[in-house]
């Protein structure tokens, strides 16, 4: 299949563009980080093309269907996600540091895709409850939620080697000269954490509603349901902490690292417990 | 003043505790996914002493979402946000009004770019500046400061109502989910195809549910891909009120069906093994004859030679295929034996068996010789019946919520203050501004006033 070839190049693009991130910071040169950010850009640009033949291939194969509905198609859509939002929050501040650790993010995500066995890339068939309008504005809402919190982890890292880094008596080292000063990484942290709750509430809203079509009940208490509650109520934590309660600092970014952890499991981890998403 | 200093209103208006609190509930929700709930918890109960079992078992650990715990937080939550937002409430609303007066200090230590000297009478520049923000904003307000007229435009001051939206609908949602789980109802329904059901089995083995209606299964349709996944299943259900048909319609999974108030959902399906078993016999020599029964049925051989009865019907008979029991009494006695499908390929695996096994012989009644041509597979579905009374506030507080984080997080509150001065005989204007975020949208609209009147081609100096 054309597209899952295109994928595979992709992965490697994304490698790419890693390695550009990493040594433009280490050496302190702007040059290599904007080398890597059009290798991204390039990466998006083929991954989306991919996207797209994917969807008309199932067409073809009588089954049209976006293309996400089993685990690969939603790593996939997720790395995506990941790219094209961190791509945007790079146009808008023009800072190319944070690439550094939320590039490798969707590269992992796709290497994960192509060479796990578990996962298979086949197009696969909707069984009935997947057959719902429902489902892709799940699926989307859900993952540009992740993907924005993917890219508050990143920044929440770059915060901690930042603030680590400015001990007194320490001389800041080269490769920090890039990095934004800590309060304008913390803005940055703190408006893609804003960004990812509202996607990530209107990912549960809109699940619940499918759910309620599908299943009779809007909420179950199955595994993935709760842990998407609980990395809701961790960056809701997040939010209060900080506006309320004036957190700054190491303490946001442990916060946001916490709620990636959770995301994470809510998105992977729970596999390995019983669920009705099992297909996911 | 006297509640705001009463221990118990400051425990409850503390974001503290609702950090504990979320905390708490995070904790508890995770502890649910890892502990197998409810059903489920029976497997486990089979590994733990009995004494284990009872400690976890008082303390709600196989049902932590219906237990005290998991209420007590939700409970002291809910408290927790309407104090708080009480509390805070006054302060918004006062920022809402925004009657703060408009204050000369906001025009000091303005940049070059943000002044212009303008042509024209005092009151001429005023109506214009007026007219310009009027343009741009809803609410357009004139002060009197000491250096001259202020003029106040500002838009999204909703803003600062959004978190007491977002806050409404948690509470909207919670009390949704309480009145679901005191006044819904949840069952399922099993009913063979071509048959009513007019009772309901309550989730968590709580007994039958009356309907007070009958729900018959007038065909049950299913379609496979070729991989054998199911495509679609479907139950085509008549609603009988009174023995009569009242409301007719296809049930599919994602397409729900209400009648009287309850919704039903196509849940699962499955085959019952007590479907049409289709026997055929014939005396030594002497003709083929069919007869097609139905479980505990029995038939009359000719000329009264014996009654043969459908004893047990079994889709797969020790991994031998759809085989049948029959009892055959007659003034000979009684005899039973299994009558298999597939007995060919049974008796080419296993010479002799039917010798050796006469329970597995189809000839035992002799002369006559049974044979089984098929058992006509009988579906029957399984529905969902839910009512939730809670669904309606659940669905606005969902509304609330999201309408709120949008107020929240993308309207900003932005004021602008456009003072007209008489200075060193000129007319000059000044356009100042706030926003509640740091935002360059905010530069930009600065920028854009100050050009108003410099377009005009009366910027002077
Ligand atoms: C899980 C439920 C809750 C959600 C989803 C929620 C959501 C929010 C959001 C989105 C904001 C705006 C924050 C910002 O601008 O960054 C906010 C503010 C606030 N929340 Fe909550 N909240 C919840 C529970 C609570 C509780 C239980 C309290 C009670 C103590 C509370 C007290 C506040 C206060 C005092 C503010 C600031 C309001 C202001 O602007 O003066 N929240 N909440």
């Amino acid at each position: 299949m054309i597209s899952a070839k295109i994928l595979s190049w992709v992965t490697f693009v994304y490698f790419a563009s890693f390695t550009g991130y990493l040594i433009g910071l280490i050496r302190g040169r702007d040059r290599w980080a904007r080398l890597a950010s059009w290798t991204a850009a390039a990466g998006l640009l083929a991954h989306t093309a991919a996207l797209l033949l994917r969807w008309r291939a199932s067409y073809a194969l009588g089954m049209g269907h976006a293309p996400l509905s089993n685990l690969y198609e939603s790593l996939v859509f997720f790395a995506w996600a990941v790219v094209f939002l961190y791509l945007l929050v790079e146009w808008r501040t023009r800072n190319r540091t944070p690439g550094v650790f939320v590039v490798p993010v969707a590269f992992l995500l796709m290497a994960y895709a192509s060479i796990s066995p578990g996962v298979s890339d086949r197009i696969q068939p909707l069984i009935p409850a997947l057959q719902s309008n429902w489902l892709t504005s799940h699926v989307i809402t859900c993952f540009m939620g992740y993907a924005a919190f993917t890219v508050a982890f990143g920044l929440a890292i770059l915060h901690l080697i930042k603030n680590r880094q400015r001990k007194p008596g320490r001389e800041p080292s080269r490769f920090l000269t890039l990095i934004p000063d800590e309060h304008d990484l913390e803005e940055l942290l703190y408006q893609s954490v804003l960004l990812g709750f509202v996607f990530l509430t209107l990912g549960i809203i809109t699940g619940s509603v499918w759910a309620h079509y599908a299943w009779g009940t809007y909420w179950s208490w199955d595994p993935k349901e709760t842990w998407s509650l609980v990395t809701w109520v961790i960056y809701a934590g997040l939010l209060h902490a900080r506006y309320v309660r004036g957190w700054r600092g190491r303490r946001l970014a442990v916060l946001a690292l916490v709620g990636f952890a959770a995301m994470l499991f809510t998105y992977l981890g729970v596999n390995y417990l019983p669920s009705l998403h099992a297909y996911m | 003043m006297g509640i705001r200093n009463n221990p118990v209103w400051s425990f409850f208006s503390s974001l503290r505790l609702t950090l504990v609190l979320l905390a708490v509930l995070a904790v508890l929700a995770v502890v649910g996914t890892l502990v197998p709930q409810q059903e489920s918890a029976q497997e486990l109960a089979k590994r733990l002493s009995p004494g284990t079992i009872r400690i976890l078992g008082t303390l709600q650990v196989f049902d932590l979402y219906h237990s005290v715990w998991f209420l007590l937080a939700m409970g002291l939550l809910t408290a927790n946000l309407i104090i708080c937002s009480i509390n805070r409430f006054p302060a918004s609303w006062r920022r809402f009004k925004a009657e703060a007066p408009a204050d000369e200090h906001l025009f000091r230590d303005l940049p070059p770019e943000r002044t212009v000297y303008v042509k024209g009478t005092r009151d001429e520049v005023v109506t214009r500046a007026e007219q310009a923000l009027r343009r741009r904003y809803r609410d357009v307000r004139r002060t009197d400061a000491s250096r001259g007229p202020v003029l106040q435009g500002q838009k999204g001051r909703i803003t600062h109502l959004g978190v007491y939206a977002v806050h409404l609908g948690v509470l909207l949602i919670v009390a949704g989910g309480v009145a679901g789980s005191l006044f819904g109802f949840d069952a399922y329904v099993h009913i063979g195809e071509g048959e009513t059901a007019t009772t309901a089995d309550l989730m968590g083995g709580k007994g039958q549910h009356n309907l007070g209606f009958g729900i018959r299964c007038d065909r049950f349709l299913i379609e496979t891909y070729e991989n054998g996944m199911p495509k679609t299943y479907q139950s085509d259900l008549t609603f009988l009120k009174n023995g009569r048909p009242a409301l007719q319609g296809a049930l599919l999974v994602n397409h729900p069906l209400t009648f009287e108030g309850i919704r039903f959902y196509q849940s699962s399906y499955g085959q019952s093994a007590d479907g049409k078993a289709r026997l055929s016999y014939s005396r030594k020599g002497g003709d083929r004859k069919d007869e097609a029964v139905t479980l505990g049925e029995s038939f009359i051989l000719p000329n009264g030679e014996g009654t043969v009865q459908v004893l047990r019907v079994e889709e797969n008979m020790m991994q031998m295929g759809p085989a049948v029991k029959l009892g055959v009494r007659s003034g000979r006695g009684a005899v039973q034996f299994w009558v298999f499908q597939e007995i060919e390929r049974i008796r080419e695996g296993n010479p002799g068996l039917f010798e050796q096994v006469p329970l597995f012989n189809p000839g035992l009644f002799a002369p006559y010789v049974f044979s089984l041509r098929g058992i006509d597979a009988r579906y029957y579905t399984v529905l969902k019946a839910a009512t939730d009374p809670g669904v309606p506030l659940v669905a606005a507080g969902g509304l609330f919520l999201m309408a709120g984080l949008l107020l929240v997080f993308i309207v900003d509150h932005r004021r602008v203050w456009v003072l007209v001065e008489e200075a060193k005989g000129k007319v000059r204007v000044a356009v100042t501004g706030r926003g509640l975020r740091t935002s360059a949208g905010l530069d930009r609209e600065l920028s854009d006033l100050v050009r108003v009147f410099r377009e005009k081609g009366d910027a002077q100096g």
